[in-house]
């Protein structure tokens, strides 16, 4: 009888500090993956708007380009246009947590426009994503260095955390967005 | 007088001392484990969080900012390759000074890292000098994200070798030279009477 007692208040015991420390590392965990999320987070929302950024920057440079030298045709001012609407169209925030846009080919469709639109103006167009290897182009990476100077890609993905849930996470060409 | 019950007096205490120890190791070894469990739990489930919170609030943001700057000094550029001295309405050495100037900063707009301009995380700092001060060891870094860094350490490395220097070079540009740079990839434009917004 008494055994039988002992062995139960035993075992809320063992439990009780089981759950004592558990939420004390719970607390810490979180403090960590806080950290450690944002530093990963911060590197590929830098990554991906970089690249964004540019092709944006590159479209909003030659608007007044055109207006003042009468430079550019219908065409390149159709491409300049829908490449800024295209970019408009992309989440500032972390992609993998909006579901309704398909960000790969969103993706696909800014990197062909501004691939467009450069050939129009007989520009050489910067890949910035050259590492990725459906989309390399290698007579424009050549001329990335001379055009202007690139940021080196990173080499692979630096946000993936395995998850349990079993699910893929989802990717761009080869990147994906749930970490 | 001497008691019976001093001997078995000398026990108890003894009983006792074991009992004592036996407790503080079963509450150590539960509360361990606890710990060590919870804390792979916590991280788990806040991971997510945080990268939302930087992609958000300081990558996406700040690489579109270095982006823009970047692709309007690589359109200015080829706009200059490709604009004739007559069309620019400027001599010919004057284009070339032009010329000169707009690759200069596309050049070294496109030498920024990432790490060159990161906003310092005040909470991870705070909370490094926690940890170095509580068991004397610094705080375990993503292995990627270090990776990259020594990557990085190897090109600088690499960089001053080739440039046929054995000191430390001008340094790693910083936020202030993308300013700078902002400033005269502006003045540049302006001067070729093209009015951009640099935010």
């Amino acid at each position: 009888m008494i055994g039988d007692f002992d062995l139960e208040a035993l075992v809320d015991l063992e439990q009780t500090f089981y759950e004592t420390g558990y939420e004390d590392g719970f607390a810490h965990g979180r403090i960590h993956g806080l950290i450690e999320g944002r530093a990963l987070g911060r590197a590929k929302g830098f990554e991906m708007w970089e690249e964004l950024g540019f092709y944006e920057g590159f479209a909003l440079m030659w608007l007044p380009i055109y207006e003042k030298q009468g430079r550019g045709d219908d065409r390149t001012m159709n491409h300049t246009q829908r490449l800024l609407e295209l970019i408009a169209q992309f989440p500032r925030i972390n992609p993998s947590e909006t579901d309704e846009t398909d960000i790969p080919k969103l993706f696909r469709q800014i990197r062909s426009r501004y691939k467009a639109l450069c050939s129009t103006l007989g520009a050489r167009p910067s890949l910035r994503y050259s590492d990725r290897s459906q989309d390399r182009d290698e007579t424009a990476d050549a001329t990335v260095a001379d055009a202007a100077p690139d940021v080196r890609p990173t080499e692979k993905n630096v946000w993936k955390v395995e998850k349990g849930s079993g699910a893929a996470p989802r990717a761009v060409n080869g990147h994906s967005f749930d970490f | 007088m001497d008691s019976p019950w001093d001997e078995g007096h000398d026990t108890t205490t003894a009983f006792e001392d074991l009992r004592e120890a036996e407790w503080t190791k079963m509450s150590e070894e539960f509360t361990n484990t606890g710990y060590r469990e919870g804390i792979t739990a916590g991280k788990e489930a806040s991971v997510q969080e945080g990268f939302n919170t930087g992609f958000a609030d300081v990558g996406a943001p700040l690489g579109r900012d270095l982006g823009l700057i970047r692709g309007k000094s690589s359109a200015l550029l080829s706009f200059l390759l490709s604009a004739t001295s007559t069309v620019l309405g400027v001599s010919d050495e004057e284009k070339e000074t032009l010329v000169a100037e707009a690759r200069e900063i596309a050049s070294q707009l496109g030498n920024i890292r990432y790490s060159d301009i990161e906003p310092r995380d005040l909470e991870a700092e705070q909370h490094a000098r926690e940890h170095l001060e509580a068991e004397g060891q610094a705080m375990e870094v993503n292995e990627d994200l270090e990776q990259k860094k020594q990557l990085e350490s190897v090109e600088d490395m690499l960089s001053r070798m080739s440039a046929g220097e054995n000191v430390e070079g001008p340094g790693r540009p910083t936020m202030e030279d993308v300013l700078r740079l902002r400033v005269r990839l502006q003045a540049l434009s302006l001067h070729l009477g093209f009015r951009i917004d640099l935010c």
